[in-house]
């Protein structure tokens, strides 16, 4: 028995030498070879943790864009398949690919099951096939907890959820072309959206598994940065206001006779703070949904629609994203006015004491250019009041060519204004040179805002000068950004790019233009009680024989320390007499009427209310002031100079950029 | 509390000495300590996948474990020759429970293992090993002048067919094991040579048809053979992976790579291949070491038994142990078909640790039997 058991025993242990054997040959054969298959097999697990955009709110911290987690639903068939056939083997009787199916039928109504089941029998090794995309997180939620609920738990597998983040604009075309939009890969297309896009943006977090210096496997999870809150300057109460007033008035111009789809061409309306360059409010007309910003239903009917091609689809959107206050430019006309008399008044080459002589117009070489009116008799504040264009190309000659185009630089027109919104229009070669402006024609169409392009910002922020005192200030958009803990990023104070005019000139300047409303062109614009200022425009469209006009009104409030500038376009509006300011001089009054009480403006004569829509417009008749017609003839006509190394300035129609 | 044990049983017979393997239970509480190291170090990513809980397996392992503890002291303490009356019994309602299995258990990876006793998976093979061993001990005991005829020895293989034949039908490994345990003891106590040889090529034979006429093990043998050419051969691959990666020295306790989803049933029936891997070959030549001496005491305490019936119920245990260890090892490296096989108190199972602790006490009582000569001192009387 000792015999037979160390036998057995001896046995045991050859087995044991032969399988150390064994071992010490994989090692030594294939060793390496498996070290880096196992390497090569840890796949990491990688999975992205995508990040959340940041919120886009107005100055008070109403969201205005934002972005929402929403779920896409993933059909994972190889999980099913397995589970079934466990659940065969353990004779449990639940088919849990049509209970699971049950289940998602029943939170998501809209997943088509067939397509389910299809892929489940038909792809059993598909782990990755999206059923819904974009449910909600309620939806998620639901279908989450019935799947960990004690009772449900084993009828359901092979289902889960990816997160992603959408855009999504609570006011839908509420400031829309100043707040953008974005493409739905998160980047941004337009407005604010496109240019904070690197604040808004976050950094995309990543949950994987890696191979340290050791050779061991460790599971590390980033998280994911979320991006940083753009607070814009814009204030939800006036800018709602605003477009309010903008579709109120240009409703009235559609009817059943003209059947026309808008109002106006472009109705614009800028809103700002002349006292640090904040924008208050920026609104368009016509204007998209953000929510739909490639929906054109509402600018073709079906017909026309499907006639487009791809190319013109894709011009007519950009035309639609336009932002009229920055991306386009026009003659100013009228609204110029102030620019020049202020440049006289600065360099000295007008006194103010003046006496000018208007006998209804001026013939400059073989050009005769009318004013609207034989005025008479004026004075600097009545040319101005009066808005007589005599006086100021007389006034133009004083000022000279160098003077008039230092001062229209100063004011910072043909140069952007650096404001923070993409596709500022580009202004440099449609003023003229100081060279060109030595031709007297030139200098005096210029002199009341004719042949020259500015834009609706620029404009703005130069008046903005005039009035608080000389400091052109770099107009914005965005206030702060926030990070995603509440911290200031950054805050963007007001930035002073130039010094125009001294405070006494702007003194006379705001005595002036408050003359204007009080008891010039510019009646219809004023609120009852408050002291306002401003300056009406209305320019003729080229070609000057269609008949087409930018009517526009250009105001402050109140007249010490302005607190508010409003600059209203009205661009071709639809309406057979348009050659007069009375269009925007009316939107003008009716948001003024409601924003200047929203903003504490303080009130001249406390006593006086001006009920909104009750109005008594001052001039009954409507006055055509500020239209100048320039006889053509031939060659010398600016408008038609090829000769001239001036840039030649282009007509309103597609003039940005 | 096991040395308090002794001690009392020693001051109860205070006239004589008994000898108590301490070598032995000293290295069984290695084995198991051992064991409980790396089933954590192999079962803690999985755990935590599946439970949430990364001493899932841990913690259900120590309760096992306790539970055999328990009934290794009680063992110790009853003594073992109660099995030999109850032989009979064993045989037979672990026989009844083997072919029960096949219609009433519940199923695992494939074939109808155990039935489900609460918490406990109980899988009757397991019990059918002990119950082989303490059946064929109290057999060969019995035949008071050993099995010095063929027909005798064909007799007792006999008693072992019903068992074989039936686990086999689902277990094709623990039929192997359970055939290997009867050989060995048979082959220990039979006074005859050539009956053993015709039964080891029948038996070798035997698997090999068995393997052929059963469907989905016949693929087994090509997958065998060239395990990367066939979706069934990932478990063993990735075995071979782990196996290559880990080296002379191994990547370092709990730095395993494979464990973490790749090597199927990592922690029982590919835990060595884990061990190697972190280990290396200088931690797997250790482990197999300890099997050899933790058999090797086996092999001393048969030698010294009081009785028969306990000299040979150590050599089935000793068999046992050592066969379920050599196969364990060559599947985990290829060397023959896979085929679920656990390492004895390493692998995660509970039935399984509870019938090896047993079986460990077994081995214990058996030693706890042998007188101590007066004038010997403990160390060199049982040095073979």
């Amino acid at each position: 028995m000792q015999r037979r058991l160390s036998i057995s025993f001896a046995a045991v242990c050859v087995l044991f030498a032969l399988l150390t054997a064994r071992l010490m040959y994989i090692e030594k054969t294939s060793g390496e070879r498996y070290e880096k298959k196992v390497l090569s097999q840890q796949e990491y697990d990688s999975s992205i943790i995508p990040y959340q955009r940041g919120d886009i709110t107005d100055r008070r911290g109403t969201v205005l864009a934002t972005s929402v987690d929403v779920y896409n639903v993933i059909l994972d068939s190889k999980v099913l398949n397995s589970v079934k056939k466990t659940n065969e083997k353990n004779k449990k009787n639940t088919d849990i690919i049509e209970t699971t199916l049950k289940y998602l039928g029943q939170v998501f109504p809209d997943i088509d099951l067939e397509d389910a089941r299809k892929t489940i029998t038909e792809k059993p090794d598909n782990q990755y096939h999206v059923l819904k995309k974009h449910a909600s997180y309620d939806e998620m939620k639901t279908f989450s907890t019935l799947s960990t609920d004690k009772e449900t738990k084993d009828k359901i597998a092979g289902i889960w959820f990816e997160k992603e983040y959408v855009r999504g604009y609570p006011y839908g075309s509420f400031a829309s072309s100043v707040i953008g939009f974005c493409s739905s890969d998160g980047n941004g297309v337009t407005g604010i959206e496109n240019r904070y896009n690197g604040m808004l943006n976050g950094v995309n977090g990543r949950s994987y598994g890696y191979v340290s210096e050791e050779s061991a496997l460790e599971q590390t999870v980033i998280e994911a940065v979320n991006g940083n809150t753009i607070v814009s300057t814009l204030d939800m109460n006036v800018q709602t206001i605003v477009e309010n007033e903008i579709k109120a008035w240009n409703d009235t111009r559609i009817n059943e006779e003209n059947k026309a789809r808008f109002g106006s061409k472009n109705t614009a309306v800028l809103v700002m703070d002349p006292s640090n360059g904040e924008v208050l409010a920026m609104a368009t007309y016509p204007t998209f949904d953000l929510n739909a910003p490639r929906d054109l239903s509402a600018f073709y009917s079906e017909e026309e629609l499907a006639a487009l091609t791809s190319e013109d689809q894709f011009n007519a959107l950009n035309t639609i994203w336009q932002n009229f206050c920055i991306t386009h430019s026009f003659e100013p006309g009228s609204t110029f006015k102030p620019f020049t008399i202020a440049a006289g008044l600065e360099t000295g080459s007008v006194k103010g004491d003046e006496i000018y002589e208007c006998d209804g117009g001026e013939q400059i070489g073989p050009d005769y250019v009318k004013c609207m009116l034989t005025h008479g008799q004026l004075d600097l504040k009545a040319s101005l009041g009066q808005s007589c264009n005599d006086a100021l190309m007389q006034m133009s000659y004083a000022i000279g060519a160098e003077n008039f185009s230092e001062y229209q630089h100063l004011f910072g027109f043909g140069q952007r204004t650096g404001i923070d919104l993409p596709g500022e229009a580009r202004t440099d070669s449609l003023i003229y040179s100081k060279e060109d402006l030595g031709r007297t024609i030139n200098i005096a169409t210029n002199s009341f805002g004719q042949n020259f392009n500015v834009t609706m910002i620029q404009l703005a922020s130069a008046f903005a000068s005039i009035v608080n005192g000389g400091n052109l200030y770099k107009p914005h958009v965005v206030k702060s950004i926030v990070d995603p803990s509440g911290n200031v990023v950054k805050s963007f104070s007001p930035e002073i790019e130039k010094k125009t005019v001294s405070p006494e000139v702007s003194e006379e300047m705001k005595t002036m233009l408050r003359a204007v409303v009080e008891e010039g062109t510019g009646g219809i614009a004023g609120v009852l009680g408050y002291d306002i200022g401003g300056k009406t425009g209305t320019a003729q469209k080229l070609p000057r024989s269609a008949g087409k006009n930018l009517v526009s009104f250009i105001g402050y409030a109140p007249q010490e320390d302005p607190k508010v500038l409003i600059y209203v376009v009205v661009d071709e509006p639809n309406d057979p007499d348009q050659a007069h300011s009375v269009f925007a001089q009316e939107i003008a009054h009716n948001i003024m009427v409601q924003i200047l009480p929203y903003l504490n403006i303080e009130k001249a004569d406390p006593t006086l209310f001006d009920e909104k829509k009750e109005y008594t417009p001052m001039f009954t008749s409507i006055e055509t002031e500020g239209t100048v017609h320039t006889e053509q003839t031939g060659e010398e006509a600016p408008e038609s100079t090829e000769n001239t190394a001036a840039p030649a300035p282009e007509p309103t129609e597609g003039a940005q950029q | 509390m096991g040395e308090a044990n002794i001690k009392k049983f020693k001051r109860s017979r205070t006239k004589r000495l008994y000898y108590f393997d301490y070598s032995l239970f000293l290295m069984l509480i290695i084995l198991f300590a051992f064991g409980m190291v790396m089933l954590y170090s192999v079962s803690a990513y999985q755990g935590n996948l599946k439970f949430g809980d990364s001493a899932y397996y841990l913690k259900r392992q120590a309760l096992f474990g306790a539970v055999g503890m328990l009934i290794l002291f009680i063992m110790i303490k009853v003594g073992y020759s109660f099995l030999d009356r109850l032989s009979g019994l064993f045989y037979f309602v672990s026989l009844i429970l083997c072919v029960a299995v096949n219609f009433m258990g519940s199923s695992g990876g494939g074939s109808v293992r155990w039935f489900r006793l609460g918490p406990l998976n109980v899988q009757p093979s397991e019990i059918a090993k002990v119950a082989v061993i303490i059946f064929l001990a109290h057999l060969i005991s019995r035949s008071n002048k050993g099995l010095r005829s063929t027909a005798n020895i064909i007799k007792a293989f006999l008693f072992v067919i019903p068992f074989v034949v039936v686990i086999a039908y689902t277990n094709l490994s623990t039929a192997i094991i359970v055939a290997g345990i009867a050989f060995i003891m048979l082959f220990v106590a039979g006074k005859k040579s050539m009956i053993f040889v015709v039964l080891l090529i029948i038996g070798a034979l035997g698997v090999a048809l068995f393997i052929i006429f059963q469907g989905y093990r016949s693929n087994r043998i090509s997958v065998w053979l060239h395990p990367e050419d066939y979706s069934e051969g990932f478990q063993t691959m990735q075995a071979l992976y782990a196996i290559g990666s880990g080296g002379v020295f191994g990547r370092g306790l709990g730095a395993s790579m494979q464990k973490l989803g790749f090597v199927p049933a990592a922690n029982n029936d590919m835990i060595f291949s884990i061990i190697c891997e972190e280990l290396g070959i200088i931690g797997a030549i250790g482990l197999m070491v300890l099997y050899i001496l933790f058999a090797w005491r086996c092999l001393v305490i048969a030698l010294n038994a009081v009785d028969q019936f306990g000299s040979f119920l150590v050599i089935g245990i000793m068999t046992h142990i050592s066969l379920q260890v050599v196969l364990h090892v060559a599947v985990c490296t290829n060397t023959i078909p896979n085929t679920g096989v656990t390492l004895p108190y390493i692998s995660y199972g509970g039935s399984a640790l509870i019938m090896l602790l047993f079986e460990a006490g077994i081995v214990l009582s058996v030693s706890a039997k042998i007188p101590i000569p007066a004038e010997a001192d403990e160390g060199t009387v049982l040095t073979q």
